[in-house]
């Protein structure tokens, strides 16, 4: 269905790229026992396999600085397009160094942090998980495979969010999380599923190399706009921010690697991936980049208004990834470059101080940078740490942040709208500038806060992290053209598609952006000076803050309770009358407008052949059943049934049917006879319900009546009964039995039959147990999973069998005349079963009138005697039954004939003569039983009641 | 001409009814009866699924009477994968009975009935003959009637009153939308009536017929607005049973739309399908927003067994109504995915909510609680379904969601697919709802497992687990080995799509 | 005959209809008679009435006297009644334990199952 793409040129390297990721995958599934085994040398050992992969995607820089693609394909799910194909080229090996590299830094952290956390082994593999799917994510070739790893990031990030998974909170938050990015995970599905049956495949350099026949298709505005929404949630772009400060309740380590680093990248690196393919246009332009600003300023502000480390950093981090939407919306080799740029800084930089967050809290136990001053004397290698990672942050030199600022100066200064961009660069960055004072330098310096007296330097694990992360941005900053350049550069090369011309460098000479970084740096340093009046001044503008979209999402999933409550209210009201009139309305409707809708139907109306007899049951009928409704007593209601159920049999019998005739008779009998076993004691019912209803009641019912009536006026038969004829020319030649209905029941149709007395077989079975299972406590309720609940088993009801009453009752006439009848029907009944094959009768009413026989000398003689006259219990009669029918049917299987073929012998009867004996017989045998033991242990117990 | 495979997956389940009820005294011999009859079933069934994938449809004619006269059974590829999936679910059930269903249910009959459950599906799905179709209907009614009734606990009394009056309505139809076939065309066979029908001269009838199918069976398989059975009655009967309902009931119905509305209804797809596409679209929403309006374990499974069945009968709409037969297998093989993949899941879940029930002793979510640390393994084997069930990759879900979004698409059904996403965002919203109050949130105070802790000896853990495991394993695998699962599903699809297939395996060369 | 057997088929339908609306299980279950009995007429008339012999083969012939009325239907007939039938006898017993747990005949006090 899709087609494949060999990228012209590039590496094939095996399945080496999903190996790594399948290995980091594994060791997640392996973490908790390596935790329980190596204890707090844990982070340590896991930390190993990163820096392995980090070491070995390093080994591709050159190569990949110099141009080259490496790929290798792994076919998945080609008919749905999902496949694990990989490809590595610049901006993957970026992030893939960032993703393994930091990602060993904070294992290694982590086991510092969550020393002794009864459940550091399951945080140890949902990071590493993550830590996977990060990767694949970033590999991937494919789209949908790259959108099978998206989802299991936020998966990931659900279960490491809610982590601390006893305060409401975390959890509340990590939901939040996950819907708002699973809610913007689904809207990309359906915009990648666009795209590829746009693109006509799945694959993105294939989709690369068709842009210009992408950009004007008819689906690329809606495809586009679908992955935007999939990108913004994820990488929290306003006004899909709001998740991300809620996600700080997850522990420090993850707010680093997750929520810093790595995955809320995820969707800039989506957007980077797909600029050369959809990029270009105004409205990739005019969206990317203004929600990006938008985003930019809303952060920036946000932050400095925050007293919580991690909130400070969270919003902070808002910001930068705004700036990253931005620089990609705008596109172009320079802004490209200042995005990648910012992007490799950023995650150093804001890695390592939301890591010197966990550490000070860690120490401190407070996270509040109002009470947090003077910790440099007792923390300084944190605090080197931190100063280094905030000055890069604020962009000063020599380190790197100061590069990707004055890079992103460069690109505001050249864009199409400079006054706007540049002032709203200028703002958030100072605005960035006061926070990153507050985060990295306030703590540390002044006198020290004497709350803080068990303020300490944190162990290795925990500095480890934030030193390696803030040093490299120093290293990256003095000697930019050793690793950041080449890195920079592949990655922007790999996001225009061509190659780049300019270099990292520190010093640009005295330039405007030059200009513009003093600028910033002191009206940042001015922001934090007056920044307690910003924070007034926003307290009394706060309002406006409360209408954001947190508010939004509350608001939404109170309107979804409230319509989901509702709706279920309506429809699945309680009342059984309310289903069954929509059911019966449903199909009413459907029915007749099917019928009527193209046009009237001529329907005729033909009582000329009426015979005056036929007229009069047909009255008597119509008479019965209107009593059936109007009557008030029970028993004439009863009466009455059965009238109308006698009427039907007499239908039978004007046209040809006898043995159903025969079958209709008794079974109404029985039927009248239930009734009155069940209903007889129970009190008269007084509901009536209201007019309104009654006559709502009609309208529907005549409806249902009409409608049926019109189907069997409309479907009077084809003349052409292939069927009937068929059965009734090869009845005695083939079925050997003359009375055609018999031998298809037994016979042509006789799997109907097989289910037929395996349905009685489970009502007797319902019938029995209903009856005698019994709550020891009726009406005591407890929890609804019946298993809990103590139940009366047969053995302990035995005792429930005492009605010798009755028998005295039961007159002496009645009881001499049932020991005559007894053997007599017994007799009539196989009478019945034997002539069945040949003219009416059969298995079926013999059994019953066997069991009527029974049942006559229960109600005689009451029901010890019938236990001790009858030789087996009821259960094992039916079941009997069945086999004997089954083996019937089998018989045929070990004679190479198809399931219940019928076998045939003639038999030597002396006197009678050649008598023929075939399965089929022995098939109406079983059904006798069956049904004899059905009927029995229907009734028995019932007229026990 | 005669293949045992086909018939086995009727004469297990029928024996062992026969012989438990034999024994209707001896539980220990019924429990050992059911338990083999499941494993024989699971094997057959699997013995006639790669029968039926390495020669195509086989055909058996009950007692030797050629087509359309006699019963014919019949396995193509779709019914071979439902059959293979009632003897998984089948199996996995039994095995989770014999560790948690109470002794006076074992005396009643309950193994006797589970199978006699199978068979009316089993024999539902193999059979070729409209007639012989409802008999097995009622033969699976019947049984799930006593099934849930058996114990008779209020709840469960409640709920039966529902479930037995609505399903014997659906009956009633299914009767007399027969009987009027037989008026219009004079047989039962359903490959003889679809050839009869093509020719029919009151097509217009025929199509109301159709409609009374599609109410029939719309009710079996819970579509909107006929789906009120079950939602009253899923969550009352103990845990096994209602995972084997939530498995297979209603998935007979909707295998009974597909057969129908690919085999026998197809004059007015236009018509039929679009309407099947729109109950589709409501089915999904309503079924979803009662699951969110639930706050009890099994009740918001039970809503979303409803939602799904929107999805799976959404693929069936859209194969009837696009033009490019290519599309049309890969909607329809995308239901069938859907299918394969909902009947492991939801059984698994519902045995995972009486599981973390008998855990907590309580079914109400507020209730319970704690799991995620005092059961650890229960906790990740819920995570497996539950995820699969909202469509998180690489589980089977993620790839029956996306064929069928996909399918939507290409089809150009904006609206449903919409529809079908935001039912998506809801299920995994009711799925973390479950998550973070019985697995995550610790056990409230009130709850009774807190006052006295349940006691399931890790006998009967892991009795309980073994099942619940293996099903998760299937879950993982089917995602990841989509391709020759989907493939199937593809080869299935095909078989429905060009029907003469089938009609000529069933009649023979009557044709 | 068909039109009058025809309306007295819908009568049926539409007074099983009416009754099972009724606030009461009794009529509930009385209801679902008229309706099978409904559905067995219907069959019966669709399937073709014959005012003839039995499709019974009287000895030494080989087919019935004609005109034999169709047996299919009746043999579908035959079934459905005793699959009703076994459907009633459990679903009166159900009925009745209802009645004796819930402590009453009003459909409308079956809620609880379902709120």
């Amino acid at each position: 269905m899709e087609r494949f793409f060999e990228l012209d040129g590039a590496q094939v390297l095996g399945p080496s790229l999903p190996l790594a990721i399948a290995s980091i995958f594994v060791l997640a599934i392996a973490a908790p026992w390596v935790n329980r085994f190596a204890g707090r040398s844990a982070g340590w050992l896991l930390a190993i396999l990163p820096f392995c992969l980090t070491a070995y995607f390093a080994s591709f820089t050159g190569a990949v600085a110099s141009g080259e693609t490496f790929q290798s394909e792994l076919i998945w799910v080609p008919t749905l397009g999902v496949n694990l194909s990989c490809s590595l080229d610049g901006l993957s090996l970026l992030f893939a160094l960032l993703i393994n590299g930091v990602g060993g830094l904070v294992l290694i952290y982590a086991g510092g942090y969550l020393e002794g956390h009864p459940l550091l082994g399951r945080f140890y593999s949902f990071l590493l998980m993550f830590m996977a799917s990060m990767l694949g994510l970033v590999l991937s070739a494919n789209l949908l495979g790259l959108f099978v790893f998206w989802e299991l990031t936020s998966l990931s990030s659900y279960l490491l969010i809610g982590f601390d998974q006893s305060r409401p909170q975390a959890r509340a938050s990590a939901l939040q999380a996950l819907l708002v990015t699973g809610g913007g995970g689904l809207a990309l599905m359906a915009g990648l599923l666009l795209l590829g049956s746009a693109g006509g495949s799945f694959e993105i350099a294939l989709l690369q190399s068709q842009a210009e026949h992408l950009r004007s298709h008819a689906l690329y505005v809606p495809a586009v706009l679908l992955i935007l929404a999939g990108a913004f949630t994820k990488s929290a772009q306003f006004p899909f921010h709001f998740w991300l400060p809620a996600a700080m309740e997850a522990p420090t380590p993850v707010s680093a690697y997750l929520h810093s680093a790595t995955m809320v990248k995820a969707g800039i690196y989506l957007i980077a991936r797909l600029s050369p393919a959809l990029g270009g246009t105004d409205l990739w332009i005019g969206t990317v980049s203004t929600v990006g600003v938008c985003t930019m300023l809303l952060g920036a502000w946000l932050a400095l208004l925050q007293t919580d480390l991690k909130r400070l950093l969270a919003y902070s981090t808002i910001s930068s990834l705004g700036t990253l939407t931005f620089l990609l919306g705008l596109g172009g080799e320079l802004a490209t470059q200042a995005a990648i740029a910012f992007l490799l800084g950023h995650a150093l930089y804001k890695g390592a101080l939301f890591l010197v967050a966990g550490s000070i809290d860690h120490s401190t136990g407070t996270r509040d940078v109002r009470v947090l001053t003077g910790l440099g004397k007792v923390m300084p290698i944190t605090a080197i740490a931190a100063g280094l990672a905030s000055l890069s942050m604020a962009g000063l030199p020599p380190l790197f942040g100061f590069i990707a600022k004055e890079l992103s100066y460069e690109v505001t200064l050249h864009s199409s709208a400079v006054l706007i961009t540049t002032a709203a660069a200028v703002t958030a960055n100072a605005f960035l500038v006061a926070v990153a004072i507050v985060v990295g330098l306030r703590p540390f310096w002044g006198s020290r806060n004497p709350d803080l007296q068990e303020a300490h330097e944190v162990t290795t694990p925990l500095w480890l992290g934030p030193v390696i992360l803030a040093s490299l941005g120093l290293v990256f900053g003095v000697f930019p053209q050793f690793i950041a350049d080449p890195l920079v550069g592949a990655a922007s090369a790999a996001v225009l598609g061509r190659d780049l011309s300019s270099h990292l460098t520190l010093w640009h000479g005295f330039t405007t952006a030059l200009g513009l970084s003093l600028i910033t740096l002191s009206a940042g340093i001015a922001s934090f000076a007056i920044r307690g009046w910003l924070v007034k001044a926003a307290a009394r503008w706060g309002g406006i803050f409360q209408w954001g979209p947190t508010r939004w999402y509350d608001w939404a999933l109170t309107a979804l309770n409230a319509v989901a409550l509702g709706m279920t209210r309506v429809l699945q009201s309680g009342y059984l009358r309310h289903y069954l009139m929509i059911t019966l309305g449903t199909m009413f409707a459907l029915a007749s407008y099917s019928l009527l809708r193209h046009g009237a139907l001529t329907i005729t109306f033909d009582w000329s052949d009426i015979r005056f007899y036929e007229a009069g049951l047909a009255a008597l009928i119509l008479f019965a059943v209107f009593a059936v409704i109007m009557v008030k007593s029970r028993l004439s209601a009863i009466m009455a049934l059965g009238v109308v159920g006698y009427g039907v049999a007499l239908v039978f019998i004007m046209y040809g049917a006898p043995d159903l005739a025969m079958t209709q008779f008794l079974v109404e009998t029985l039927t009248v006879i239930l009734f009155v076993l069940v209903f007889f004691h129970l009190p008269e019912s007084t509901i009536v319900s209201g007019s309104v209803s009654r006559v709502r009641d009609m309208i529907i019912s005549v409806g249902v009546g009409g409608v049926m009536t019109f189907f069997v006026l409309l479907s009077t038969p084809d003349s052409q009964k292939a069927l009937s004829d068929y059965f009734v020319t090869n009845s005695k030649s083939g079925g050997h039995g003359q009375n055609i209905v018999n031998v298809i029941l037994v016979d042509f149709r006789g799997l109907d039959t097989m289910g037929e007395i395996t349905v009685l077989t489970i009502a007797a079975v319902g019938v029995y147990a209903l009856l005698k299972l019994r709550r020891r406590s009726e009406l005591v309720e407890t929890g609804s999973t019946g298993e809990t609940i103590g139940l009366v088993t047969s053995a302990q009801l035995a005792i429930k069998e005492e009605p010798t009453a009755e028998s005295q009752m039961s007159s002496m006439i009645l009881c001499t005349a049932t020991r005559f009848l007894l053997p007599l029907l017994l007799l009539f009944s196989f009478f019945l079963l034997m002539r069945g094959h040949n003219e009416p009768g059969g298995g079926f009413t013999g059994g019953l009138v066997a069991a009527a026989a029974f049942v006559l000398y229960r109600f005689a003689f009451g029901v010890a005697e019938v236990n001790r006259v009858l030789p087996f219990d009821p259960r094992v009669l039916m079941g009997a039954g069945l086999l004997v029918a089954l083996c019937s049917g089998v018989l045929a299987l070990f004679a190479g004939q198809p399931l219940m073929t019928g076998l045939w012998n003639e038999l030597h009867i002396p006197g009678v003569g050649e008598v023929p004996l075939g399965t089929p017989l022995i098939f109406d045998v079983g059904v006798y039983m069956a049904v004899m033991g059905v009927t029995l242990s229907i009734i028995l117990p019932l007229a026990e009641e | 001409m005669n293949d045992v495979v086909l018939v086995l997956p009727l004469l297990i389940p029928l024996l062992t009814v026969a012989l438990s009820l034999l024994a209707w005294r001896w539980i220990a011999f019924q429990r050992a009866v059911a338990l083999i009859g499941a494993i024989a079933l699971l094997g057959a069934s699997v013995l006639l699924f790669q029968r039926v994938y390495s020669v195509g449809t086989i055909v058996t004619q009950a007692g030797a009477w050629q087509a359309p006269y006699g019963i014919t059974l019949v396995a193509d590829l779709f019914s071979a994968i439902m059959v293979v999936l009632a003897g998984i679910a089948g199996l996995m059930v039994v095995v989770f009975s014999l560790a948690s269903v109470d002794k006076g249910r074992e005396a009643f009959g309950y193994y006797p009935l589970v199978n006699a459950l199978l068979l009316g599906v089993c024999g539902a799905f193999l059979t070729g003959d409209i007639f012989n179709l409802y008999v097995w209907f009622e033969v699976m009614l019947m049984s799930s009637f006593v099934l849930l009734a058996l114990g008779g606990e209020r709840p469960q009394l409640q709920g039966s009153i529902k479930y037995v009056t609505l399903n014997l309505v659906s009956s009633a139809i299914f009767l007399a939308a027969v009987g009027i076939l037989y008026g219009l065309t004079g047989t039962l066979n359903m490959a003889d009536l679809a050839i009869r029908l093509g020719e029919s001269d009151r097509p217009v009838l025929v199509t109301a017929v159709g409609m009374l199918f599609l109410v029939a069976f719309g009710i079996k398989a819970a579509v909107f607005p006929l789906f009120f059975w079950l939602p009253a009655s899923y969550h009352t009967p103990p845990g096994p049973v209602s995972a084997l309902f939530a498995g297979l009931l209603t998935k007979v119905g909707v295998y009974a739309l597909i057969r129908m509305f690919t085999l026998v209804f197809v004059q007015d797809n236009a018509y039929t399908h679009t309407l099947i596409l729109a109950l589709s679209g409501l089915t999904m929403l309503t079924g979803v927003l009662g699951a969110v309006a639930q706050q009890e374990f099994r009740r918001v499974l039970s809503f979303h067994i409803i939602s799904q069945i929107g999805y799976m009968t959404m693929g069936l709409g859209l194969a009837g109504l696009v033009e490019s037969t290519e599309l049309a297998t890969f909607a329809l093989a995308g239901s069938i995915f859907y299918i394969i993949h909902h009947i492991i899941v939801k059984t698994n879940l519902f045995l995972v909510s009486t599981v973390a029930g008998k855990l907590c002793g309580m079914v109400e979510l507020k209730r319970q609680g704690g799991l995620y640390l005092s059961q650890p393994l229960l906790a990740f084997l819920f995570l497996v379904p539950a995820m699969s069930l909202a469509g998180m990759p690489p589980l089977s879900g993620f790839f029956a969601k996306l064929s069928l979004i996909k399918a939507g698409l290409l089809a150009e059904q904006y609206l449903l697919v919409a529809t079908a996403l935001f039912v998506g965002l809801l299920t995994l919203f009711s799925m973390t709802k479950i998550w973070s109050e019985a697995f995550w949130k610790p056990l409230p105070e009130e709850s009774p497992a807190s006052r006295n802790p349940p006691n399931l000896s890790s006998k009967q853990m892991r009795i309980l687990l073994f099942p619940i495991g293996m099903m998760a394993l299937l879950t993982i695998t089917i995602g990841f080995c989509a391709e020759p699962v989907f493939s199937v599903a593809m080869r299935a699809a095909e078989e429905l799509l060009q029907r003469d297939g089938y009609i000529r395996a069933v009649m023979g060369e009557a044709q | 005959m068909l039109t009058l057997l025809a309306i007295v088929t819908g009568c049926l339908y539409a007074a099983g209809t009416y009754m099972m609306l009724r606030r009461s299980l009794f009529k509930l279950i009385l209801g679902l008679v008229l309706l099978s009995h409904g559905a067995n007429l219907l069959i019966f008339t669709v399937g073709g009435l014959t005012r003839g012999h039995a499709p019974v083969i009287d000895a030494g012939e080989d087919v019935p006297t004609s005109p034999w009325a169709d047996p299919v239907p009746q043999a579908l007939i035959l079934t459905a009644i005793v699959i009703g039938f076994a459907v009633l006898a459990f679903t009166l017993t159900l009925f009745h334990r209802a009645y004796q747990t819930l402590g009453s005949d009003d459909p409308d006090d079956l809620k609880l199952s379902d709120q």
